[in-house]
Protein backbone atom coordinates (compact mmCIF):
# COMPACT_ATOMS: atom_id res chain seq x y z
CA UNK A 1 0.00 0.00 0.00
CA UNK A 2 1.31 3.45 -0.99
CA UNK A 3 0.53 6.47 1.16
CA UNK A 4 -1.04 9.66 -0.14
CA UNK A 5 0.90 12.80 0.86
CA UNK A 6 -0.44 14.64 3.91
CA UNK A 7 -1.34 17.68 1.76
CA UNK A 8 -3.55 15.53 -0.50
CA UNK A 9 -5.29 13.90 2.47
CA UNK A 10 -5.93 17.30 4.06
CA UNK A 11 -7.37 18.60 0.79
CA UNK A 12 -9.73 15.63 0.48
CA UNK A 13 -10.93 16.18 4.05
CA UNK A 14 -11.52 19.88 3.41
CA UNK A 15 -13.31 19.22 0.13
CA UNK A 16 -15.54 16.65 1.82
CA UNK A 17 -17.24 19.60 3.56
CA UNK A 18 -18.54 20.64 0.12
CA UNK A 19 -19.66 17.21 -1.06
CA UNK A 20 -23.31 18.25 -1.33
CA UNK A 21 -22.50 21.52 -3.13
CA UNK A 22 -23.95 20.40 -6.46
CA UNK A 23 -26.60 17.94 -5.15
CA UNK A 24 -28.93 17.08 -8.03
CA UNK A 25 -31.68 14.60 -8.83
CA UNK A 26 -29.63 12.87 -11.54
CA UNK A 27 -26.41 11.82 -9.78
CA UNK A 28 -27.23 12.94 -6.20
CA UNK A 29 -23.81 13.77 -4.69
CA UNK A 30 -21.86 12.14 -7.55
CA UNK A 31 -20.26 15.37 -8.79
CA UNK A 32 -19.45 16.33 -5.19
CA UNK A 33 -17.82 12.95 -4.61
CA UNK A 34 -15.62 13.40 -7.69
CA UNK A 35 -14.81 16.94 -6.49
CA UNK A 36 -13.81 15.50 -3.11
CA UNK A 37 -11.45 12.79 -4.32
CA UNK A 38 -10.02 14.82 -7.22
CA UNK A 39 -6.78 15.69 -5.31
CA UNK A 40 -6.13 11.96 -4.83
CA UNK A 41 -6.90 11.19 -8.49
CA UNK A 42 -4.61 14.02 -9.63
CA UNK A 43 -1.82 12.62 -7.48
CA UNK A 44 -2.30 9.00 -8.55
CA UNK A 45 -2.69 9.72 -12.28
CA UNK A 46 -0.26 12.64 -12.41
CA UNK A 47 1.62 11.10 -15.35
CA UNK A 48 -1.48 10.05 -17.31
CA UNK A 49 -4.08 12.79 -18.02
CA UNK A 50 -6.29 10.35 -19.96
CA UNK A 51 -6.52 7.94 -17.01
CA UNK A 52 -7.31 10.92 -14.76
CA UNK A 53 -10.15 12.01 -17.05
CA UNK A 54 -11.60 8.48 -17.28
CA UNK A 55 -11.54 7.86 -13.56
CA UNK A 56 -12.95 11.33 -12.78
CA UNK A 57 -15.98 10.80 -15.03
CA UNK A 58 -16.49 7.35 -13.50
CA UNK A 59 -16.54 8.76 -9.98
CA UNK A 60 -18.89 11.61 -10.94
CA UNK A 61 -21.69 9.11 -11.54
CA UNK A 62 -24.57 8.37 -9.18
CA UNK A 63 -23.50 8.25 -5.53
CA UNK A 64 -25.05 8.98 -2.17
CA UNK A 65 -24.09 8.79 1.48
CA UNK A 66 -24.58 10.62 4.72
CA UNK A 67 -22.38 13.73 4.24
CA UNK A 68 -20.35 13.14 7.42
CA UNK A 69 -19.41 9.63 6.26
CA UNK A 70 -18.13 10.77 2.87
CA UNK A 71 -14.49 10.72 4.07
CA UNK A 72 -14.91 6.97 4.71
CA UNK A 73 -15.88 6.41 1.07
CA UNK A 74 -13.40 8.95 -0.29
CA UNK A 75 -10.54 7.49 1.72
CA UNK A 76 -11.38 3.92 0.76
CA UNK A 77 -11.82 4.73 -2.95
CA UNK A 78 -8.57 6.72 -2.97
CA UNK A 79 -6.83 3.71 -1.45
CA UNK A 80 -8.32 1.35 -4.07
CA UNK A 81 -7.35 3.69 -6.92
CA UNK A 82 -3.84 3.95 -5.51
CA UNK A 83 -3.58 0.17 -5.27
CA UNK A 84 -4.66 0.02 -8.95
CA UNK A 85 -7.73 -2.11 -8.25
CA UNK A 86 -9.81 -2.80 -11.39
CA UNK A 87 -12.51 -0.17 -11.99
CA UNK A 88 -15.52 -2.60 -12.00
CA UNK A 89 -14.45 -3.74 -8.51
CA UNK A 90 -14.23 -0.13 -7.30
CA UNK A 91 -17.70 0.57 -8.73
CA UNK A 92 -19.17 -2.51 -7.03
CA UNK A 93 -17.56 -1.44 -3.77
CA UNK A 94 -19.10 2.05 -4.06
CA UNK A 95 -22.55 0.59 -4.75
CA UNK A 96 -22.20 -1.77 -1.81
CA UNK A 97 -21.25 0.83 0.83
CA UNK A 98 -23.48 3.73 -0.13
CA UNK A 99 -26.57 2.31 1.57
CA UNK A 100 -24.86 1.59 4.87
CA UNK A 101 -23.01 4.93 4.94
CA UNK A 102 -26.39 6.62 4.56
CA UNK A 103 -28.32 4.64 7.14
CA UNK A 104 -25.56 4.62 9.80
CA UNK A 105 -25.26 8.40 9.52
CA UNK A 106 -29.01 9.01 9.55
CA UNK A 107 -29.49 6.92 12.69
CA UNK A 108 -26.58 8.36 14.60
CA UNK A 109 -26.55 12.01 13.51
CA UNK A 110 -30.01 13.04 12.29
CA UNK A 111 -32.10 10.88 14.63
CA UNK A 112 -30.03 11.09 17.81
CA UNK A 113 -27.06 13.44 18.04
CA UNK A 114 -28.53 16.53 16.39
CA UNK A 115 -31.86 16.55 18.30
CA UNK A 116 -29.99 15.85 21.56
CA UNK A 117 -27.62 18.80 20.93
CA UNK A 118 -30.57 21.03 20.01
CA UNK A 119 -32.52 20.12 23.16
CA UNK A 120 -29.36 20.88 25.16
CA UNK A 121 -29.28 24.41 23.67
CA UNK A 122 -33.01 24.89 24.29
CA UNK A 123 -32.73 23.58 27.88
CA UNK A 124 -29.90 26.02 28.60
CA UNK A 125 -31.95 28.94 27.30
CA UNK A 126 -34.98 27.88 29.34
CA UNK A 127 -32.76 27.54 32.41
CA UNK A 128 -31.77 31.17 32.00
CA UNK A 129 -28.27 30.75 30.54
CA UNK A 130 -26.91 33.60 28.41
CA UNK A 131 -27.72 33.30 24.70
CA UNK A 132 -24.08 32.84 23.75
CA UNK A 133 -23.62 29.99 26.22
CA UNK A 134 -26.57 28.10 24.71
CA UNK A 135 -25.36 28.69 21.16
CA UNK A 136 -21.75 27.76 21.88
CA UNK A 137 -22.79 24.67 23.87
CA UNK A 138 -25.01 23.47 21.02
CA UNK A 139 -22.37 24.05 18.34
CA UNK A 140 -19.54 22.54 20.40
CA UNK A 141 -21.37 19.37 21.40
CA UNK A 142 -22.76 18.84 17.91
CA UNK A 143 -19.53 19.48 16.05
CA UNK A 144 -17.40 17.37 18.35
CA UNK A 145 -19.06 14.33 16.82
CA UNK A 146 -19.31 15.89 13.36
CA UNK A 147 -15.60 16.73 13.02
CA UNK A 148 -14.56 13.56 14.85
CA UNK A 149 -16.53 11.40 12.41
CA UNK A 150 -14.95 13.07 9.39
CA UNK A 151 -11.38 12.64 10.66
CA UNK A 152 -11.97 9.08 11.85
CA UNK A 153 -13.74 8.20 8.59
CA UNK A 154 -10.87 9.47 6.46
CA UNK A 155 -8.36 7.49 8.50
CA UNK A 156 -10.25 4.18 8.39
CA UNK A 157 -11.05 4.66 4.70
CA UNK A 158 -7.39 5.09 3.77
CA UNK A 159 -6.15 2.39 6.13
CA UNK A 160 -8.73 -0.33 5.53
CA UNK A 161 -9.86 0.26 1.93
CA UNK A 162 -12.34 -2.42 0.94
CA UNK A 163 -12.73 -3.57 4.59
CA UNK A 164 -14.41 -0.38 5.83
CA UNK A 165 -17.76 -2.17 5.91
CA UNK A 166 -16.48 -4.48 8.63
CA UNK A 167 -14.93 -1.56 10.55
CA UNK A 168 -18.26 0.31 10.45
CA UNK A 169 -20.09 -2.79 11.67
CA UNK A 170 -17.69 -3.25 14.60
CA UNK A 171 -17.49 0.44 15.57
CA UNK A 172 -19.68 1.47 18.53
CA UNK A 173 -21.76 3.85 16.37
CA UNK A 174 -25.07 2.23 17.28
CA UNK A 175 -24.25 2.39 20.99
CA UNK A 176 -23.30 6.06 20.62
CA UNK A 177 -26.66 6.76 19.00
CA UNK A 178 -28.47 4.96 21.80
CA UNK A 179 -26.51 6.91 24.44
CA UNK A 180 -27.27 10.20 22.69
CA UNK A 181 -30.99 9.34 22.59
CA UNK A 182 -30.95 8.47 26.29
CA UNK A 183 -29.26 11.73 27.17
CA UNK A 184 -31.74 13.50 24.89
CA UNK A 185 -34.59 11.94 26.89
CA UNK A 186 -33.12 13.28 30.14
CA UNK A 187 -32.69 16.74 28.62
CA UNK A 188 -36.19 16.67 27.12
CA UNK A 189 -37.69 15.87 30.55
CA UNK A 190 -35.65 18.65 32.15
CA UNK A 191 -36.53 21.23 29.47
CA UNK A 192 -40.22 20.27 29.44
CA UNK A 193 -40.55 21.04 33.16
CA UNK A 194 -38.85 24.42 32.66
CA UNK A 195 -41.22 25.13 29.77
CA UNK A 196 -44.25 24.25 31.93
CA UNK A 197 -42.95 26.73 34.51
CA UNK A 198 -42.90 29.39 31.76
CA UNK A 199 -46.54 28.63 30.95
CA UNK A 200 -47.71 28.74 34.56
CA UNK A 201 -45.61 31.73 35.61
CA UNK A 202 -44.88 32.47 39.26
CA UNK A 203 -47.81 31.33 41.35
CA UNK A 204 -50.67 31.63 38.86
CA UNK A 205 -53.18 28.95 38.00
CA UNK A 206 -52.02 27.87 34.54
CA UNK A 207 -50.27 24.72 35.67
CA UNK A 208 -53.11 22.66 34.18
CA UNK A 209 -52.56 24.26 30.79
CA UNK A 210 -48.87 23.36 30.92
CA UNK A 211 -49.63 19.80 32.00
CA UNK A 212 -52.17 19.50 29.19
CA UNK A 213 -49.55 20.68 26.67
CA UNK A 214 -47.12 18.03 27.94
CA UNK A 215 -49.74 15.28 27.64
CA UNK A 216 -50.69 16.44 24.13
CA UNK A 217 -47.04 16.58 23.03
CA UNK A 218 -46.28 13.08 24.32
CA UNK A 219 -49.45 11.68 22.78
CA UNK A 220 -48.91 13.29 19.37
CA UNK A 221 -45.18 12.55 19.14
CA UNK A 222 -43.84 13.35 15.67
CA UNK A 223 -47.26 14.69 14.58
CA UNK A 224 -47.12 17.47 17.17
CA UNK A 225 -45.46 19.93 14.80
CA UNK A 226 -48.42 20.04 12.40
CA UNK A 227 -51.06 20.19 15.15
CA UNK A 228 -49.24 22.93 17.09
CA UNK A 229 -48.72 24.91 13.89
CA UNK A 230 -52.44 24.72 13.14
CA UNK A 231 -53.33 25.71 16.72
CA UNK A 232 -51.04 28.74 16.67
CA UNK A 233 -52.40 29.70 13.26
CA UNK A 234 -55.91 29.62 14.70
CA UNK A 235 -54.86 31.85 17.62
CA UNK A 236 -53.31 34.30 15.18
CA UNK A 237 -56.42 34.29 13.02
CA UNK A 238 -58.60 34.98 16.07
CA UNK A 239 -56.30 37.77 17.20
CA UNK A 240 -56.57 39.49 13.84
CA UNK A 241 -60.32 38.85 13.60
CA UNK A 242 -61.08 40.31 17.05
CA UNK A 243 -58.92 43.33 16.30
CA UNK A 244 -60.62 43.96 12.96
CA UNK A 245 -64.11 43.60 14.44
CA UNK B 1 -38.76 49.03 11.15
CA UNK B 2 -36.32 47.79 8.48
CA UNK B 3 -32.63 47.33 9.37
CA UNK B 4 -30.06 49.98 8.35
CA UNK B 5 -28.70 49.40 4.79
CA UNK B 6 -25.30 48.26 6.11
CA UNK B 7 -26.91 45.81 8.55
CA UNK B 8 -29.29 44.66 5.81
CA UNK B 9 -26.30 43.81 3.63
CA UNK B 10 -24.74 41.85 6.50
CA UNK B 11 -28.03 39.97 6.94
CA UNK B 12 -28.00 39.05 3.23
CA UNK B 13 -24.46 37.70 3.59
CA UNK B 14 -25.52 35.80 6.71
CA UNK B 15 -28.47 34.36 4.77
CA UNK B 16 -26.11 33.16 2.01
CA UNK B 17 -23.74 31.56 4.51
CA UNK B 18 -26.60 29.93 6.40
CA UNK B 19 -28.05 28.50 3.16
CA UNK B 20 -24.65 27.03 2.29
CA UNK B 21 -24.29 25.55 5.77
CA UNK B 22 -27.67 23.84 5.47
CA UNK B 23 -26.43 21.38 2.86
CA UNK B 24 -23.86 22.66 0.38
CA UNK B 25 -20.90 23.47 2.58
CA UNK B 26 -19.98 22.54 6.11
CA UNK B 27 -23.21 21.43 7.74
CA UNK B 28 -21.84 22.63 11.07
CA UNK B 29 -25.44 23.46 12.03
CA UNK B 30 -24.95 27.20 12.08
CA UNK B 31 -28.11 26.97 9.99
CA UNK B 32 -30.19 25.64 12.91
CA UNK B 33 -32.79 28.19 14.07
CA UNK B 34 -31.30 28.48 17.55
CA UNK B 35 -28.04 29.72 16.00
CA UNK B 36 -29.21 31.46 12.82
CA UNK B 37 -31.96 33.52 14.50
CA UNK B 38 -29.65 34.47 17.38
CA UNK B 39 -26.93 35.64 14.97
CA UNK B 40 -29.50 37.67 13.02
CA UNK B 41 -30.79 39.23 16.25
CA UNK B 42 -27.22 40.01 17.26
CA UNK B 43 -26.61 41.78 13.92
CA UNK B 44 -29.60 44.07 14.48
CA UNK B 45 -28.65 44.70 18.11
CA UNK B 46 -30.69 42.22 20.15
CA UNK B 47 -29.28 38.69 20.36
CA UNK B 48 -31.59 37.92 23.29
CA UNK B 49 -34.71 38.44 21.17
CA UNK B 50 -33.06 36.53 18.33
CA UNK B 51 -32.45 33.65 20.74
CA UNK B 52 -36.06 33.84 21.98
CA UNK B 53 -37.54 33.25 18.53
CA UNK B 54 -34.67 30.84 17.78
CA UNK B 55 -35.81 28.70 20.72
CA UNK B 56 -39.41 28.59 19.50
CA UNK B 57 -38.33 27.72 15.94
CA UNK B 58 -35.82 25.15 17.16
CA UNK B 59 -38.46 23.11 19.00
CA UNK B 60 -40.56 23.18 15.82
CA UNK B 61 -37.56 21.65 14.01
CA UNK B 62 -36.67 18.90 16.46
CA UNK B 63 -38.69 16.37 14.51
CA UNK B 64 -37.77 17.54 10.99
CA UNK B 65 -35.32 14.94 9.71
CA UNK B 66 -33.65 15.24 6.28
CA UNK B 67 -33.88 11.51 5.67
CA UNK B 68 -34.42 9.80 2.32
CA UNK B 69 -36.39 11.58 -0.36
CA UNK B 70 -38.59 13.50 2.11
CA UNK B 71 -39.55 17.07 1.25
CA UNK B 72 -38.64 19.18 4.21
CA UNK B 73 -38.73 22.89 5.05
CA UNK B 74 -35.45 24.81 5.04
CA UNK B 75 -34.92 26.33 8.47
CA UNK B 76 -31.80 28.51 8.10
CA UNK B 77 -32.53 31.57 5.92
CA UNK B 78 -36.10 31.79 7.26
CA UNK B 79 -34.73 31.84 10.82
CA UNK B 80 -32.49 34.78 9.85
CA UNK B 81 -35.60 36.60 8.60
CA UNK B 82 -37.44 35.82 11.85
CA UNK B 83 -34.52 36.65 14.15
CA UNK B 84 -33.82 40.03 12.57
CA UNK B 85 -37.45 41.15 12.15
CA UNK B 86 -38.59 40.06 15.61
CA UNK B 87 -35.57 41.67 17.27
CA UNK B 88 -36.43 44.97 15.55
CA UNK B 89 -40.20 44.72 16.15
CA UNK B 90 -39.83 44.30 19.91
CA UNK B 91 -40.68 41.72 22.53
CA UNK B 92 -44.46 41.36 22.41
CA UNK B 93 -46.00 37.86 22.37
CA UNK B 94 -48.12 38.82 19.35
CA UNK B 95 -44.97 39.79 17.41
CA UNK B 96 -43.34 36.50 18.45
CA UNK B 97 -46.38 34.51 17.33
CA UNK B 98 -46.63 36.39 14.03
CA UNK B 99 -42.92 36.06 13.26
CA UNK B 100 -42.94 32.35 14.15
CA UNK B 101 -45.87 31.59 11.85
CA UNK B 102 -44.36 33.63 9.02
CA UNK B 103 -41.02 31.87 9.38
CA UNK B 104 -42.67 28.43 9.36
CA UNK B 105 -44.35 29.36 6.07
CA UNK B 106 -41.17 30.95 4.65
CA UNK B 107 -39.27 27.73 5.39
CA UNK B 108 -41.43 25.97 2.80
CA UNK B 109 -40.55 28.66 0.25
CA UNK B 110 -36.91 27.96 1.11
CA UNK B 111 -37.45 24.22 0.71
CA UNK B 112 -39.11 24.74 -2.69
CA UNK B 113 -36.27 26.99 -3.88
CA UNK B 114 -33.76 24.35 -2.80
CA UNK B 115 -35.56 21.69 -4.81
CA UNK B 116 -35.60 24.02 -7.82
CA UNK B 117 -31.85 24.63 -7.46
CA UNK B 118 -31.27 20.88 -7.35
CA UNK B 119 -33.07 20.60 -10.68
CA UNK B 120 -30.92 23.40 -12.09
CA UNK B 121 -27.85 21.54 -10.79
CA UNK B 122 -28.80 18.63 -13.04
CA UNK B 123 -28.05 20.89 -16.01
CA UNK B 124 -25.07 22.64 -14.45
CA UNK B 125 -23.07 19.94 -12.75
CA UNK B 126 -24.32 16.40 -13.44
CA UNK B 127 -21.96 14.24 -15.44
CA UNK B 128 -24.94 12.98 -17.43
CA UNK B 129 -25.35 16.48 -18.90
CA UNK B 130 -21.59 16.99 -19.36
CA UNK B 131 -20.05 13.56 -19.99
CA UNK B 132 -16.67 14.93 -21.09
CA UNK B 133 -16.00 17.20 -18.11
CA UNK B 134 -12.34 17.91 -17.45
CA UNK B 135 -11.14 18.09 -13.81
CA UNK B 136 -11.00 21.90 -13.93
CA UNK B 137 -14.46 22.14 -15.48
CA UNK B 138 -15.94 19.82 -12.84
CA UNK B 139 -14.47 22.01 -10.10
CA UNK B 140 -15.82 25.18 -11.71
CA UNK B 141 -19.30 23.74 -12.17
CA UNK B 142 -19.39 22.44 -8.61
CA UNK B 143 -18.38 25.85 -7.26
CA UNK B 144 -20.95 27.64 -9.47
CA UNK B 145 -23.68 25.44 -7.93
CA UNK B 146 -22.51 26.45 -4.46
CA UNK B 147 -22.46 30.14 -5.42
CA UNK B 148 -26.05 29.82 -6.64
CA UNK B 149 -26.99 28.31 -3.28
CA UNK B 150 -25.36 31.25 -1.50
CA UNK B 151 -27.27 33.68 -3.76
CA UNK B 152 -30.52 31.76 -3.08
CA UNK B 153 -30.07 32.18 0.68
CA UNK B 154 -29.37 35.89 0.32
CA UNK B 155 -32.48 36.35 -1.84
CA UNK B 156 -34.64 34.47 0.67
CA UNK B 157 -33.46 36.76 3.46
CA UNK B 158 -33.64 39.90 1.30
CA UNK B 159 -37.22 39.16 0.29
CA UNK B 160 -38.38 37.77 3.62
CA UNK B 161 -37.43 40.67 5.91
CA UNK B 162 -39.55 43.37 4.20
CA UNK B 163 -42.48 40.97 3.91
CA UNK B 164 -42.37 39.96 7.58
CA UNK B 165 -41.88 43.60 8.62
CA UNK B 166 -45.06 44.45 6.73
CA UNK B 167 -46.98 41.62 8.39
CA UNK B 168 -45.67 42.68 11.83
CA UNK B 169 -46.82 46.27 11.29
CA UNK B 170 -50.21 45.02 10.13
CA UNK B 171 -50.47 42.72 13.19
CA UNK B 172 -49.58 45.56 15.57
CA UNK B 173 -52.42 47.67 14.14
CA UNK B 174 -55.10 44.99 14.11
CA UNK B 175 -54.19 42.67 17.01
CA UNK B 176 -57.21 42.07 19.22
CA UNK B 177 -56.23 39.38 21.75
CA UNK B 178 -54.72 40.17 25.17
CA UNK B 179 -50.93 39.72 25.05
CA UNK B 180 -51.11 37.37 28.07
CA UNK B 181 -53.36 34.98 26.13
CA UNK B 182 -50.93 35.07 23.22
CA UNK B 183 -47.98 34.44 25.57
CA UNK B 184 -49.78 31.41 27.01
CA UNK B 185 -50.46 30.05 23.51
CA UNK B 186 -46.80 30.34 22.45
CA UNK B 187 -45.46 28.94 25.76
CA UNK B 188 -47.89 25.99 25.58
CA UNK B 189 -46.81 25.32 22.00
CA UNK B 190 -43.14 25.21 23.04
CA UNK B 191 -44.04 22.88 25.92
CA UNK B 192 -46.00 20.49 23.70
CA UNK B 193 -43.23 20.39 21.09
CA UNK B 194 -40.55 19.73 23.71
CA UNK B 195 -42.64 16.96 25.23
CA UNK B 196 -43.07 15.43 21.76
CA UNK B 197 -39.29 14.83 21.72
CA UNK B 198 -40.07 12.03 24.19
CA UNK B 199 -41.15 9.89 21.21
CA UNK B 200 -38.28 11.06 19.01
CA UNK B 201 -35.72 9.77 21.51
CA UNK B 202 -37.37 6.37 21.80
CA UNK B 203 -39.88 6.95 24.56
CA UNK B 204 -37.98 5.80 27.66
CA UNK B 205 -40.31 6.99 30.41
CA UNK B 206 -37.81 6.40 33.23
CA UNK B 207 -35.14 8.68 31.77
CA UNK B 208 -37.71 11.32 30.83
CA UNK B 209 -39.03 11.35 34.40
CA UNK B 210 -35.52 11.54 35.86
CA UNK B 211 -34.89 14.58 33.63
CA UNK B 212 -38.20 16.08 34.69
CA UNK B 213 -37.29 15.55 38.37
CA UNK B 214 -33.98 17.35 37.78
CA UNK B 215 -35.97 20.18 36.23
CA UNK B 216 -38.27 20.37 39.25
CA UNK B 217 -35.28 20.35 41.60
CA UNK B 218 -33.67 23.14 39.56
CA UNK B 219 -36.85 25.22 39.82
CA UNK B 220 -37.17 24.66 43.57
CA UNK B 221 -33.52 25.42 44.28
CA UNK B 222 -33.39 28.30 41.78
Amino acid sequence: MKVLPRRVRAEILLRSLAVQGSWNYETLIGTGFAFTILPALRHIHRADPEALQTSLVRHAGLFNSHPYFIPVAAGAVARLEEDDVASPVVERFKSAIRGSLGSVGDQLVWWAWRPMSAVLGVALLLAGAAWWIAVIAFLTVYNTLHVGLRIWGMRIGLERGMEVGRVLRDAPLHRMGRAASNFGLLLAGFATVLAVARVSGPGDGNLLLGAGAVALGIWLGLRARTVVWAALGTVWGLGMLFGTL
Amino acid sequence: MLPEPGVYLLLLLLGGWIALDGASFGQAMVSRPIVAATLAGWLVGSPVLGAAIGLVLEVFHLTVLPVGAARYPEAGPAAVVGGASFAIAGPTPSALLTATLFVLAWEWVGGASMRYLRQVNMRIAAVTAHPGMSPGELERRHIVSMMLDFFRGAVLVGGGIPLLTLVLVWTRVFWGLPEEVTRLAVASAVTALLASAFRLFGGGIKLFLIGASCGLLYLILG
